[in-house]
């Protein structure tokens, strides 16, 4: 569980988010949606412990972590992984290393089990045979891919998606979707996605945060946000509905 | 005016800072030696035709700028002295350090510019490792290291430069060019031009890994990274050659009293 109370964090003079309180409940798919540069990718970091926040509390597992140092916070990055928005491959690596990196520094494994480990995260979101390849020969939509399994290998039990199918198509976009319903409903995974993607959170959330200029303006599940009247929630209402895409499809 | 200031002073500050934790974090951890390795042998690389061509062109040019000066005095016989004297002690170690600054300098920034905006370091951080150790370190020790040695061959270069043009350009064979170097360039003024490539590694090294660690705000960011790195390094450069220029003439008088 994951709790959130008077969240703030400030670059500066200006105050990113002001005063976030929310919670998670275990295995819950919690969908995060906001405009660009509402703070959205700060809230993650925050969590993880990337970023500190200014004031408020972060609650993991019954512990708050906010003011834990850089060593303390590694066994909380080991339960909670984070997939970023950018594929963040380590370029220097191929593949199969990338995935290896979190097996080899999180666990002290035999190389045939990291081996066996790497091809089966790899196989969940379809890409085999690609192992020896650099980052540079792959496409965008792979690369983000490869840098969802080398998250999944950990086996975190909270997962946070830093917008996890932007710029991907859609067959891709079906398939990551689908991949964090599953890992939520058979792991049992708690999930935090950050998204600009009505459509999928109507979809897939149990509940929907909406975030605008740090602040939340309207929370609940699929059901109740569509009979929100927040004017930023109409418009993405709208436009998970002008997309043409029907709704439950996943 | 005020305000540029304390950014300079926040600068400073927060370059301490980063040596700070990339020293703590060099007691606790080892980095990987096959990862220095492969760092040093990559800036080596790169860099070494570069360093050994701008060397024999600064050892070339003061000896022209010397050649015009001791003809006057018919000392030509000690133009190869004076020449290389000038160029080991004061001229070579910060042009050729202005050079390496280009291309060391540059490239590392960007590249950690990069890493930092595409979030691979915020990546290694989450899969349980420590940035310090697995990029900055590594990269931190091989660049002074391949520095040190490419300053180093860089004044070789410029005796050979010098050489050349003392032949070429004044007249005088390479017997008379050579034959005062032992007697002009002595064992403290080897000693205080290489301390100068020494301290410029440094120099060069903690810039350019601080302003590509601490990249912010995209492609357009790694661009600033970048000029900024250029603009610190060569002001870096320059306040370092006084203040090792100034160490070591205190260092010699000293010796000479002794
Ligand atoms: N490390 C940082 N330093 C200063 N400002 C930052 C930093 N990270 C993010 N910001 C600012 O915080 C705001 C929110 O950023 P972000 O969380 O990335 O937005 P998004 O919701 O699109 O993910 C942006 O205006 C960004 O410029
Ligand atoms: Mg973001």
């Amino acid at each position: 569980m994951i709790r959130f109370q008077r969240l703030v964090k400030r670059f500066g003079t200006r105050t990113i988010l002001k005063g976030l309180s929310f919670e998670i409940q275990e295995g819950e798919i919690l969908f995060v949606l906001g405009t660009s540069g509402t703070g959205k990718s700060v809230l993650l970091k925050n969590i993880v412990g990337l970023l500190r926040p200014d004031e408020g509390e972060i609650w993991i597992d019954g512990q708050e972590v906010s003011r834990l140092s850089e060593e303390q916070y590694f066994p909380i990055r080991k339960k909670c992984g984070m997939v970023f928005q950018h594929p963040a491959l380590f370029d220097s690596l191929t593949v199969f290393e990338n995935v290896a990196f979190g097996l080899r520094k999180h666990y002290r494994l035999p190389e045939d089990e990291i081996r066996t480990r790497v091809r089966e995260c790899l196989a969940l979101v379809n890409l085999t045979g690609i192992e020896q390849k650099m980052p540079a020969e792959i496409s965008y939509g792979m690369q983000k891919r490869v840098s969802l399994a080398r998250t999944v290998a950990v086996e975190p039990r909270i997962l946070l998606f830093d917008e996890p199918t932007t710029g991907l198509d859609p067959v891709t976009t079906n398939a990551v979707n689908q991949l964090i319903f599953d890992l939520s409903r058979k792991l049992k995974t708690t999930s935090i996605v950050v998204s600009h993607d009505m459509h999928c959170a109507l979809a897939i959330a149990d509940r929907i945060i909406v975030l605008d200029q740090g602040q939340i303006v309207a929370q609940g599940t699929p059901e109740e946000l569509k009979a929100c009247e927040v004017p930023l929630v109409k418009d993405f209402l709208s436009e998970a509905l002008e997309a043409g895409l029907e709704e439950g499809k996943i | 005016m005020i305000a540029g200031f304390r950014a300079i002073v926040d600068d400073v500050g927060g370059g301490l800072l980063f040596l700070g934790q990339m020293f703590s974090t060099a007691l606790h951890y080892r980095p990987k030696s096959h990862v220095v390795f492969d760092q040093i042998w990559k800036v080596t690389l790169n860099s070494l035709s570069t360093t050994a061509l701008a060397g024999f062109f600064v050892g070339a040019i003061m000896t022209v700028q010397f050649t015009l000066q001791v003809k006057e005095f018919g000392a030509l016989g000690y133009l190869g002295g004076l020449a290389t004297s000038g160029t080991i002690r004061e001229v070579g170690p910060l042009l050729i350090a202005f050079m390496l600054s280009g291309k060391v300098g540059a490239f590392t920034s960007a590249e950690l510019g990069t890493m930092r905006v595409t979030e691979q370091i915020d990546a290694v951080r989450c899969l349980g490792a420590n940035p310090f150790q697995e990029i900055i370190l590594p990269r931190y020790i091989a660049i002074i290291l391949s520095s040190f040695f490419l300053l180093a061959v860089g004044l070789f270069m410029s005796i050979a430069g010098g050489l050349l043009l003392g032949v070429v350009f004044s007249g005088i064979t390479a017997e008379e060019y050579l034959r005062h170097i032992p007697t002009i360039v002595t064992l403290p003024s080897i000693v205080s031009g290489l301390f100068k490539c020494l301290v410029f590694a440094l120099v060069l090294a903690s810039i350019c890994t601080y302003k590509g660690f601490t990249t912010t705000g995209g492609a357009k960011g790694v661009g600033r990274a970048v000029v900024a790195t250029a603009v610190a390094t060569m002001v870096g450069l320059v306040i370092a050659d006084f203040v090792t220029t100034l160490i070591a003439e205190a260092i010699l008088s000293m010796a000479m009293q002794a």
